[in-house]
């Protein structure tokens, strides 16, 4: 807008240029703003009154920030601020801005909202010969192209999974559990929530191995795992096949308590499998598990090299107390 | 070749590291982590020497990510912030936070890494604005991607037109990613840069 030519070629006088551009503003499918030095709203197009449910008289003259207070301190801000002091245009993308307006389908009524637009946002500074500089919010509907990235990221992730799993047991494979763990741990940093890893361990498998010969071994591999994994019950958690007999399980914003819960369930349930063990030494015979448990407290992050390692240790502890059982490593 | 003395050139160093200290506080604010940022050094070169420099990479046919934006006023310059293509992935993946598994940049990563680098370089140009107390305009960014040749000379400047390079890096959970922002700038601009960056040595000797 701000390279908008003056309409030379246009008939008429100044009062017919201004209603055009006034029309032409109010026409656009696209959100306009004007804000004042001061911050003030002294344009609101019909768009903005159909997404927002604020009527032009309503906004016209108010602070911006004072009908949005929510903008306050945020992107939004400061970009108005660049923008009318610096006078450099700021973008704000839809990926690390979500959705700053609070601004709906048309349509949409107070009790039943919906979700809020999905927003690029530009700033730019308006320079008015003999005023102050003013600017320019343009908000453009980007809902429909972020729907299609959520597709495409969720067939590239089906296809990346193919790659994913464990080629006996089919579940996640170590590379899987490398990148869910990176991923999960920095979720759980960012978030602030707890995050725990379970080491899972099957006794005596070497054992079992020589007894039964290898068949029987990748057997009883493929029915612990299946056993195992369909005992999760949210999107977030992950079972993986760690390394030969070992699994591991990635529990997010698990606490202490829960993952004692979930691991002595664990436990349990493998022992329900009734498979027969004539070697595993302990629980009548049949295949066990040991587990260990460490969980990184919601405000005390650490690294996910400590994770494993506490995990692993836990494990150790579970082995070394008679196996079948659970053990846990605190880490604070 | 243009040259600052050990001097100017520290000033200039200095004023950089103001700027892209601000881009860091900002992204920090907008992803909840520490991001840091910091110039080690500036240099002066031909746009060609530039495109050979940002082309040395595992072959010589690399692809860079670009986000440009024309500033205007006191001076004009056309500033470039500059990763490998890889790199740049990386950065929008962490920085968004959630990773995609394909080879390039969606339209919607493009434009966060508009995003990201129009805040680098609206803090870079803002301080040295504000500290040779100069009044500039700015364009909004543009995203390019290609070689190193076809980025710097986007903007359809000579071979010999002189580029200051910053390197930058940039720390964000660990990953420690290296890149660069050019400013292209005409020989008058030069001079003026030169003399303001003496400008504000000399202020700032006098009240020391």
């Amino acid at each position: 807008m701000s390279g908008a030519q003056p309409l030379d070629e246009a008939p008429g006088d100044a009062a017919f240029r201004l209603g055009l551009l006034h029309g032409v503003l109010c026409a656009v499918n696209l959100g306009a703003i004007v804000l004042d030095a001061q911050r003030r709203i002294v344009l609101w197009n019909s768009w903005m009154v159909r997404h927002s449910g604020i009527e032009h008289a309503a906004a016209q003259g108010q602070d911006l920030f004072a009908l949005y207070p929510a903008l306050r301190g945020g992107r939004v801000e400061s970009a108005v601020q660049q923008a009318l002091h610096n006078h450099f245009p700021s973008l704000l993308s839809q990926s690390l801005n979500k959705a700053p307006f609070p601004l709906y389908a048309a349509g949409a009524t107070a009790q039943q909202p919906g979700p809020r637009l999905q927003q690029a946002v530009e700033v730019t500074p308006i320079a008015i010969a003999g005023a102050a500089h003013h600017c320019l919010i343009q908000i453009t509907d980007v809902s429909i192209a972020v729907a299609r990235e959520k597709l495409l990221r969720e067939q590239a992730m089906v296809l990346r999974s193919q790659t994913f799993s464990d080629g006996l047991t089919g579940i996640a494979n170590r590379r899987h559990f490398d990148v869910t763990i990176e991923k999960e741990w920095r979720r759980a940093k960012r978030n602030g929530t707890a995050l725990t890893l379970l080491m899972i361990d099957i006794d005596c498998f070497k054992a079992y191995n020589d007894h039964y010969g290898h068949q029987q071994g990748d057997q009883c591999l493929i029915e612990v795992a299946a056993a195992l994994a369909g005992m999760l019950k949210r999107p977030c958690d992950m079972m993986a096949r760690y390394g030969g007999e070992e699994f591991a399980m990635i529990l997010p914003e698990t606490d202490g308590e829960q993952a004692r819960r979930v691991a002595e369930a664990i436990r349990l349930r493998t022992l329900e499998l009734a498979l027969p063990h004539a070697h595993s030494g302990v629980s009548g015979g049949l295949v066990s598990v040991s587990i260990g448990i460490a969980t990184q407290a919601a405000d005390v992050p650490v690294s996910i090299a400590e994770l494993i390692g506490a995990a692993d240790r836990a494990l150790y502890c579970a082995k070394r107390g008679g196996r079948n059982r659970i053990a846990a490593e605190a880490l604070d | 070749m243009f040259n600052l003395s050990e001097l100017e050139n520290d000033a200039l160093v200095e004023i950089f590291n103001i700027g892209v200290g601000q881009a860091a506080a900002s992204m920090s604010a907008i992803v909840h982590e520490e991001v840091t940022m910091s110039v080690p050094s500036i240099s002066f070169m031909h746009r060609a020497a530039a495109a050979v420099l940002l082309g040395r990479g595992d072959h010589e046919h690399a692809r860079i990510c670009g986000v440009s934006q024309h500033y205007e006023g006191a001076f004009e310059t056309e500033a470039i912030l500059m990763f490998p293509e890889d790199k740049s992935l990386e950065i929008v993946r962490l920085m968004v936070g959630e990773a995609v598994p394909l080879q390039e940049l969606t339209e919607m990563e493009q434009e966060a890494m508009c995003e990201i680098g129009n805040i680098i370089l609206n803090s870079c140009v803002g301080t040295l604005a504000n500290i040779f107390q100069h009044e500039l305009q700015g364009s909004l960014p543009v995203y390019h991607v290609g070689t190193s040749d076809e980025i710097l000379t986007a903007s359809g400047s000579h071979s010999d037109t002189v580029v200051l390079m910053l390197h930058i890096d940039f720390i964000l959970e660990k990953h420690q990613i290296h890149g660069y922002v050019a400013f292209i700038l005409d020989i008058s601009a030069l001079h003026d840069l030169k003399d303001q960056i003496n400008r504000y040595i000399a202020r700032a000797m006098g009240q020391a």
